[in-house]
């Protein structure tokens, strides 16, 4: 789908990620790799937000770039690529919810580390360097945001996590999530508000006033 | 002085396309006359953006390290040429210039072999030696086609006194 005066070929040739899924569509070598490596973090950092479990979200990223390599000589730019992507993404996430009745994530904890390496927060931590009662108010907080985030529904999760970490717009995001422009907005004015009455009482803890809202004489 | 009034949904949801930057002209242009005369609005357009920026501070995992060497074994399932070891070592570009030096050297090997088979069976001649032996062998074609037999004749006479048909048939289709 492409962006409302433009069109598509254009558009997605001038994607640098486009480029390099055709080098993957014409079997160069190395190419795939690179794709990879170019997504993984992203890719497994939304889908962790969506199903929320790391393990489920590493499998589910491998199976994106399965049905990457599997479609790759069918592949037509005729979006960003990361929109394509994505697309596959948010179908496989679904399918999975779906598959095992999703039931309300526990919050993440942070505090195991698995066979795949350490936990987000523990790399939080390893990488601010900061004192540990700065570090404990971080954790909570990420502990508070992450239970903020856990009260939307699958659909608002996802769109507020392309909206804010894929940059994407609603027009992309509605490409991804097969809605349209106007129901995106709206989705995603219902996730922010949800998210802004969970984190009233954070938004301000920056020690700034809170704005007065008295009518004006 | 306008009304400071409690946001609609719509006017929520046009709120946030503004701040997204997704609201058009004239959607835009009305938010920011009510940000500019109603300070609900500033409010509610101030806590939205803050609600944005906590989300700055949600952990992103990263993929584990082996992540990438997993993705391309299970990849390479799908490659029936390849296996993960060769995937692997074509993947290093110093083994693919090894393989196409290999690959050049057997190529000229092999045309070396080839060349040097066809030369030996086919001894070169200077051209004018070349067509009289080639005059000769047509001349004598007879003679050679049946060299085995005149080996067993000591002359010609005796050759002659064969050539008698009412003795020894005639084998003019020999």
């Amino acid at each position: 789908m492409a962006l409302p005066g433009e069109t598509s070929g254009p558009l997605a040739l001038r994607d640098p990620d486009v480029r390099l899924m055709l080098r993957v569509q014409n079997d160069v070598p190395g190419a795939f790799e690179e794709l990879v490596e170019l997504y993984q973090h992203r890719l497994v950092a939304i889908l962790h937000h969506v199903v929320g479990n790391a393990e489920e979200a590493e499998d589910l990223a491998q199976e994106v770039f399965l049905r990457v390599y599997r479609a790759r000589k069918n592949y037509r730019p005729e979006c960003r690529f990361s929109t394509w992507l994505f697309t596959i993404a948010n179908n496989l996430a679904l399918n999975s919810l779906r598959s095992r009745q999703r039931k309300p994530v526990v919050p993440f904890s942070g505090s195991d580390s698995g066979p795949l390496g350490p936990r987000p927060a523990e790399q939080l931590v390893a990488d601010r360097g900061e004192p540990p009662g700065q570090r404990l108010q971080q954790e909570e907080l990420a502990a508070v945001i992450r239970r903020a985030l856990d009260g939307l529904n699958e659909r608002q999760r996802l769109a507020v996590m392309l909206n804010k970490f894929e940059d994407m717009n609603y027009a992309e995001i509605g490409q991804v999530m097969g809605l349209t422009t106007k129901a995106i907005k709206s989705l995603l004015n219902r996730a922010r508000a949800n998210l802004r009455a969970a984190l009233q009482p954070y938004i301000y803890m920056d020690g700034e006033p809170v704005p007065q809202v008295d009518k004006e004489e | 002085m306008p009304e400071d009034q409690e946001l609609s949904e719509e006017e929520r949801e046009n709120l946030l396309a503004y701040l997204d930057g997704e609201a058009d002209e004239e959607t835009a242009r009305g938010i920011e006359a009510r940000l500019s005369l109603e300070p609900r609005v500033r409010a509610e357009a101030e806590a939205l953006q803050r609600t944005w920026e906590l989300l700055d501070y949600l952990p992103r995992p990263d993929a584990s390290p082996s992540f990438t060497h997993r993705t391309l074994d299970r990849v390479s399932v799908l490659r029936p040429a390849t296996g993960p070891a060769r995937w692997r070592s074509l993947r290093n570009p110093a083994w693919r210039r090894l393989a196409a030096a290999a690959a050049i050297l057997i190529t000229a090997l092999a045309g070396y072999g080839v060349t040097a088979a066809l030369t030996r069976s086919q001894p070169v001649l200077p051209a004018e030696n070349a067509a009289e032996l080639e005059h000769q062998l047509v001349r004598d074609l007879r003679l050679l086609e049946n060299r085995r037999l005149y080996e067993a004749v000591d002359n010609i006479e005796f050759l002659h006194a064969l050539d008698a048909p009412h003795l020894f048939g005639d084998d003019s289709t020999n």
